[in-house]
């Protein structure tokens, strides 16, 4: 935990100005150390996603702080300058729909990222593989995203989020379409990515299947984030 | 690196190549366009090349002969040949009408020529069937495009002609095909008047007591016979000894023989610039016209093909990607689909050319021009879809 | 992803290959299609074309030579008459009574002369009778003196009135010639052209009232283009067809090129005869194509007339070296109507030159040598 991870302290958000100005999240306290799987759960308006938003960081907070390892990305203002760069780098991204690109194969989906960083084709399909190989998807490699079933997909998805090692990856509903079985082995995944990659993860849900495998919850209610310890069952 | 475009392109190639085939359609039809724009202006050019002259004498003041009416009389050229530097001036008459064929009739541009041998000044100069006229009479050599074939025989006038050969591209400058018959015939076709009128004539003649006098018998015989005979053509056509300068040649004619010369050059601005500027103004109209209108349908169809790919684009946005990257796609399928468009379009038009009634000419320039029109125009049509990319807002791939 | 790249390479690997054809098929790169031919030896038979008119060779215009009306015509347009056939006559207004009135002057005279006869024989018998009495001396110097005056005085009267008889003839046969004359005859054997007044119409001296031809005696009055027109002799075959009866040729032969020339028509005339009187009489004024055959030619290379082209100002033909093209400047000589042309300097027999082509050639066109140009149907 020592400055790894991600540290948020005190994060805001207000939407509009004066009379009219709503406050999306009004105390935002979280931190997830390396390896963690952590739930972010909360009724719907409560401020989910405006916070997973403000985490991805493609809309600005209004105040509070954000640590990322030893970085700090946002002290009442971003201290970073080029968001897309912290995006691509260090932050991955599973939703709730997989949102792969259709006209790329699940192999070539994968190694997107670093193939549009310069990185040789072949040295990134091989990372890719890895990844996939990791997720038990290697034998559909070739095959174009709208062949896969949907936990084939999720998985998919979840090898694009790690492939450029970041230190946090933020899961948006990532079993949202799946059933019970499919769901767990996602969750599964996503605990062995963590320990393997030593990746911060962010599992915002209010999948009641999978709310029980939390070792840690952070419930956010009318902006302000509570912590709670899960039931951290077994995935076994 | 990995091309995105190419491989949307290779996704959904079948929609992507039948795009850029209706594109091309439209693309065709502006090179056709632009060839009927070509082919007026050849069609001039073709009636100058084809005349063999290097100056053209006409009446005093007018713009004849074929953008005027021009009539002179027959036996000027010979002073012609008089001055200096002319190698042979050729009388020559030009007459567009109707000519009679077996089934209807055709419009043609009847071309008397002076007696001679082949390469005398408004001959045809080359031919693809049969052969030059050699009779001074009653033969004709006529453009395939007339539709009459070797042996035919076409109706001018009161007399029947014989076709001995055939031409192919001789055609005025309003597109029609010439047809070629000896001088003689063509000044009796151009000014002999139909029967009726010609025995109306002798009676209003007969009538007039001044030309009708008893005491001298053939008075009227030989008014009548006056006129009925014509000795008018409606220009020179004079070639020059090589190497001599033709604005010389022509000063000397404007001033000696009083009469109008004009040069090759002189000729050309005449034609171009006068007979047919209205039509390339109308030409000119419909290609900015169509040039909008596929400008507007390849940044529409580059926009919708964008529209169809913005989650897409919101989670490579997402997940990092430059701007450069999603723009650089974005154009290079625009530049992609045109330049389909643009190789289809070239194929069509030249397959489709052959076809037109009047003669439409694709120019290599006019290809390189167009090709690089078309890159600007695709280029300029995605700025649109790309300036739709680059406002897509990430967050919308994270949703709610 | 190979199936895919494969299809979209079946696709548009066809499309540039058309577009590449297409390219080099059409537009300045493409061959011009051309057919050849060769030069060869030849003898040629130059043909002159002339249109005329059918005309006679004599026409007679017969009317009055006094001014005057016309009484009758016999004759009508067509009619055959033979020589010295009375056509028609002349009004003779009081000519009949006037040789009737110099009739009855001639007997008058003939009376005179009787009585001056008498009158003479008379005073010849007194004469005598005196002469006998004088010599007797029966009678006076003085009475024989009166007597022999007397005779001498009838004598004078007898020949005057002889004189008088004697004209009063004369005037009468001049009147019957005058008579005679009012009378239109044909001064051969013809047929009856024209009648250009009825009878009641006054005409002038020397108008003509009927016009007469001699159907044996139809030429054709030929015109032929100065141009083409050198070695036209008497003598020559030729072949007539007529306007009426076209694609049927007749036979003829010059009978002489005229030697005044038309300068405003610039046209040579000339005379050509049908060989044997034609059947039915053409009209005058009738068009016909008159084709007359010149003597043969020596062989000479000659080629056709298509192949004659006009490059950079000089009149030559598109030779054809060794796959390479090149102009051959050439002088040509006499023609035939079958468009062939001597060669008279420039190309020898056997050398291939372009006869028929697509567009007009420059050194720089690429061939494609056919048996017929695309687009002629056969």
């Amino acid at each position: 935990m020592n400055g790894k991870g991600i540290r948020i302290e005190g994060l805001s958000k207000r939407y509009g100005k004066g009379d009219t100005a709503v406050d999306a999240l009004k105390q935002v306290d979280m931190q997830v150390a390396p390896g963690e799987v952590v739930g972010l759960i909360g009724p719907s308006g409560s401020g989910k996603s405006t916070l997973l938003k403000c985490l991805g960081a493609v809309i600005d907070p209004s105040g509070g702080r954000m640590t990322l390892g030893d970085q700090v990305i946002f002290d009442d203002g971003w201290k970073v300058r080029n968001l897309r760069a912290l995006r691509r780098d260090k932050i991955g991204f599973v939703f709730q729909a997989p949102y792969l690109i259709p006209f790329l194969d699940v192999i070539d989906n994968v190694a997107l990222l670093p193939m549009l960083t310069g990185m040789p084709n072949d040295q990134a399909r091989a990372q890719a593989l890895e990844l996939l190989t990791a997720l038990d998807v290697q034998h559909r490699i070739s095959a174009m995203p709208s062949q896969l079933s949907g936990g084939e997909q999720q998985r998919v998805a979840i090898a694009r989020g790690l492939i450029n090692r970041p230190p946090v990856i933020l899961a948006d509903e990532p079993t949202a379409p799946l059933d019970s079985t499919r769901a767990m082995a996602v969750m599964r995944i996503l605990n062995n990515m963590a320990r393997k990659f030593e990746t911060a993860i962010i599992v915002v849900t209010h999948d009641e299947k999978i709310i029980p495998t939390f070792k840690r919850i952070y419930h956010i209610r009318d902006g302000v984030t509570h912590e709670q310890v899960g039931e951290g069952r077994s995935l076994e | 690196m990995i091309s995105l475009a190419g491989r949307d392109i290779l996704h959904a190639w079948g929609k992507f190549v039948f795009t850029g085939i209706g594109l091309g359609l439209l693309i065709g039809v502006t090179l056709v366009m632009a060839g009927v724009y070509r082919g007026m202006v050849d069609d001039g050019k073709v009636l100058l090349d084809n005349s063999g002259a290097d100056l053209w004498v006409v009446q005093k003041g007018t713009l004849g002969p074929y953008a005027e009416s021009s009539s002179i009389n027959d036996d000027r050229y010979r002073g012609l040949l008089g001055i200096p530097g002319i190698a042979q001036a050729a009388n020559v008459t030009y007459l567009t009408m109707q000519i009679g064929r077996s089934d209807g009739d055709v419009r043609a541009m009847v071309v008397g020529i002076a007696p001679g041998a082949a390469g005398t000044p408004g001959w045809p100069p080359y031919l693809i069937a049969g052969r030059q006229i050699t009779r001074s009479h009653y033969e004709a050599v006529a453009d395939i495009a007339s539709g009459f074939q070797l042996g035919d025989y076409l109706n001018i006038r009161r007399n029947q002609y014989r076709v001995v050969g055939l031409t192919r591209r001789m055609v005025s400058s309003s597109g029609d095909p010439m047809v070629f018959i000896p001088l003689k015939d063509a000044q009796q076709a151009q000014f002999l008047k139909d029967n009726d009128t010609l025995w109306q004539n002798r009676r209003r003649t007969e009538a007039n007591p001044a030309f009708n006098r008893a005491e001298v018998p053939g008075l009227l015989a030989a008014i009548n016979a006056s006129q009925e005979t014509s000795q008018s053509v409606n220009a020179v056509l004079v070639r020059l000894q090589p190497g001599q300068a033709a604005d010389q040649a022509a000063e000397a004619i404007r001033r000696w023989k009083r009469l109008t010369t004009y040069t090759r050059p002189q000729m050309e601005a005449i034609l171009i610039g006068k007979l047919i500027a209205t039509s390339a103004r109308q030409i000119g109209m419909f290609l900015i016209i169509l040039a909008l209108v596929s400008a507007a349908i390849v940044a529409f169809i580059i926009y919708s093909l964008t529209m169809d790919k913005i989650r897409e684009i919101a989670v490579l946005k997402l997940i990092g990607t430059k701007n450069r990257t999603i723009a650089a796609m974005i154009m290079q399928q625009s530049l992609a689909l045109g330049l389909i468009g643009f190789v289809v379009g070239k194929i069509t038009a030249t397959f489709a050319a052959p076809f037109f009634p009047k003669y439409v000419l694709l120019i290599p320039q006019d290809s390189v021009v167009g090709f690089f029109a078309v890159l600007a125009i695709c280029g300029l049509a995605s700025l649109i879809a790309i300036r739709m990319a680059l406002k897509v807002d990430p967050a919308e791939a994270i949703g709610g | 992803m190979t199936r895919r790249t494969l299809a979209l390479l079946a696709v548009l690997v066809p499309l540039l290959a058309l577009f590449v054809y297409v390219g080099l098929s059409s537009g300045p790169l493409a061959p011009v299609a051309v057919t050849l031919a060769t030069v060869q030896d030849r003898s040629l038979s130059p043909t002159l074309f002339g249109i005329g008119t059918v005309e006679a060779r004599y026409t007679y215009k017969i009317g009055p030579t006094l001014t005057g009306r016309i009484k009758r015509l016999d004759v009508q347009v067509g009619d055959q008459v033979k020589a010295g056939q009375v056509l028609g006559e002349m009004e003779p207004v009081d000519l009949d009574e006037r040789v009737r009135s110099q009739q009855a002057a001639a007997k008058r005279a003939e009376a005179v002369l009787r009585e001056a006869e008498a009158r003479r024989r008379y005073a010849q018998s007194q004469a005598q009778r005196f002469e006998k009495l004088f010599a007797k001396r029966m009678t006076s110097e003085e009475i024989i003196s009166t007597k022999r005056q007397e005779l001498q005085i009838a004598d004078a009267v007898l020949s005057a009135a002889r004189e008088d008889l004697a004209r009063g003839a004369s005037d009468y046969q001049a009147l019957v010639a005058q008579r005679r004359n009012l009378r239109l005859t044909a001064p051969t054997d013809g047929v009856v052209a024209a009648r250009n007044a009825d009878p009641g119409t006054t005409i002038v001296a020397g108008q003509a009232v009927i016009e007469l031809i001699d159907p044996d005696s139809l030429w054709i009055n030929t015109r032929f283009d100065q141009i083409s027109a050198s070695k036209l002799e008497a003598g020559l075959p030729a072949s007539i067809v007529l306007r009426s009866r076209n694609g049927q040729a007749l036979d003829g032969r010059v009978l002489r090129a005229e030697p005044m020339a038309d300068a405003v028509t610039e046209e040579i005339l000339a005379k050509v005869a049908f060989e044997a009187p034609a059947q039915a009489l053409p009209p005058i004024g009738e068009l016909a194509e008159v084709s007359v055959a010149l003597p043969a030619l020596a062989a000479t290379p000659v080629l056709p007339n298509a192949a004659v082209s006009l490059h950079a100002g000089r009149i030559g033909v598109w030779q054809v070296l060794d796959r390479a093209l090149q102009f051959t400047p050439i002088s040509l000589g006499a023609a035939d109507l079958d468009g062939w042309v001597q060669v008279l300097a420039g190309l020898e027999s056997g050398a291939r030159v372009v006869v028929y082509r697509e567009k007009a050639l420059t050194e720089r066109s690429r061939l494609h040598v056919v048996e017929q140009i695309p687009g002629v149907p056969r």
